[in-house]
């Protein structure tokens, strides 16, 4: 299976967002120092369980709710 | 007056606040930021302070060299005066930085003074600014909390001791702190922006560390190699020479083409300690110093021009000092804040988003 992560990651960012690209932009960023870059996962990318549970857990703590 | 700054270099703490209140004294502030060398003693200067601005909220912290309008200065206090029609209110606590939930609870309280939750605070009507115990490690671990919480940007610094590296202090109204963190949330009445400046430029060449000890800031190995030889390598230099050239050449975390920089502390047998947390797995590119105020110069005339600016709060890395003098370019450095009025310290790391290194970040208000 490939793409889970680059879709967690972009459900994430829009709903935190909400439209608003600066919030978009800066939750990238707090990804990023998070240990997660976005850049790095496409639809062709393998569904790594660790990343998929560190984006998990990182959605949790920032009260957004995911479903893999 | 919108913002006033000014400085004293009287020994004396209760010397150094009435010569502030006398020279701040056209100002009716909300609040006074104040940025004190350690030659101070925390207690006195905190409470001098307080007893000088009963009315305002006062705070500031310890540095490691302080800036104002004009001057890099050593064993002095600086103070910004924010008047009411620059900041319409201002609500700041203490945050115990050994209580993991306490930051919960002061985000809620904080945002609770504006009638809000953390995360409905409108990022373009409010602003944070956080002012770390330099000494505490814990910038990475709060700063991301905050950011979970809020999308409101905060931007601040961690205080310095001059150098000594023994104990750093946070001020809020005439108490000194340490081990503690200060956030404030402000509602600035005028249009603000945070400014962000280091000057690198990146090599182009990639270190992706597979090792690493978060915690500590450490990293064991990159690309699969002792970080060391790693490290040596991607610089072209032999690994005993390395450490002569991490304040030059430190790595960066890049983020939509800007880097986010961490700095190479020391090295540790093969493994190099950080003053940041690096994580594993996340590409790093080598950077290479540029121009300090050249850099910093173009930035802010570039915001000036744009809209004239009425004050800077100005968090300037220590390391960052410390190669504008060994350049000899304090002064020049200095001068370029000369037009507005700006206060900052040499700080011991830096806030904006997360925890960076060899950075300047800047919260401006515009007129």
């Amino acid at each position: 299976m490939a793409g889970k992560i680059k879709k967690l990651i972009d459900t994430l960012i829009e709903k935190r967002a909400q439209g608003n690209p600066s919030i978009a932009s800066t939750t990238r960023t707090k990804l990023l120092l998070k240990g997660i870059d976005g850049k790095k996962y496409d639809e062709q990318s393998t569904d790594d369980p660790v990343v998929i549970a560190s984006i998990m857990k990182i959605a949790e703590e920032m009260g957004i709710s995911l479903k893999v | 007056m919108s913002v006033q700054v000014a400085k004293s270099q009287n020994p004396d703490p209760n010397g150094a606040a009435d010569e502030l209140l006398k020279s701040l004294s056209g100002s009716k502030p909300v609040m006074i930021l104040f940025f004190a060398s350690s030659v101070y003693n925390p207690d006195k200067i905190s409470a001098a302070m307080k007893n000088a601005f009963p009315d305002a909220t006062v705070m500031g912290s310890s540095t490691a060299g302080e800036i104002i309008s004009g001057h890099m200065l050593k064993q002095s206090i600086v103070a910004m005066a924010l008047d009411a029609d620059v900041l319409k209110a201002v609500h700041a606590d203490t945050i115990p930085l050994d209580s993991p939930k306490s930051i919960d609870t002061a985000l809620n309280n904080l945002s609770g003074g504006f009638g809000s939750s953390p995360i409905s605070l409108d990022p373009s009507k409010y602003v944070g600014i956080i002012l770390f115990d330099g000494m505490s490690g814990a910038e990475e671990r709060m700063m991301e909390r905050i950011g979970d919480l809020t999308n409101i940007k905060v931007v601040g610094g961690s205080a310095g001791d001059d150098l000594a590296f023994s104990s750093t202090h946070i001020y809020l109204d005439g108490k000194a702190y340490s081990n503690t963190a200060l956030l404030a949330i402000l509602e600035p009445a005028a249009e603000f922006e945070i400014l962000k400046t280091q000057s690198f430029c990146s090599l182009g060449r990639k270190l992706t560390p597979t090792k690493v000890d978060t915690e500590s800031r450490k990293v064991l190995e990159f690309d699969g190699k002792p970080a060391v030889a790693a490290y040596a390598e991607a610089l072209r230099v032999p690994s005993h020479e390395i450490a002569s050239q991490f304040m030059k050449y430190p790595v960066g975390l890049m983020a939509d083409g800007e880097p986010f920089v961490r700095s190479p502390q020391r090295v540790d047998g093969d493994a190099i300690n950080f003053y940041c947390q690096v994580r594993q797995g996340v590409d790093l590119e080598i950077l290479s110093s540029t121009d300090i105020v050249a850099d910093t110069k173009s930035l802010i005339d570039d915001t000036n021009k744009k809209r004239p600016l009425a004050g800077i709060i100005n968090f300037h890395c220590i390391l960052r000092t410390l190669q504008l003098e060994q350049e000899g370019k304090t002064e020049e450095y200095g001068r370029i804040f000369s037009a507005i009025p700006t206060i900052g310290f040499s700080t011991y790391g830096e806030e904006y988003i997360g925890h960076i290194n060899q950075t300047a970040t800047m919260l401006v208000f515009y007129k």
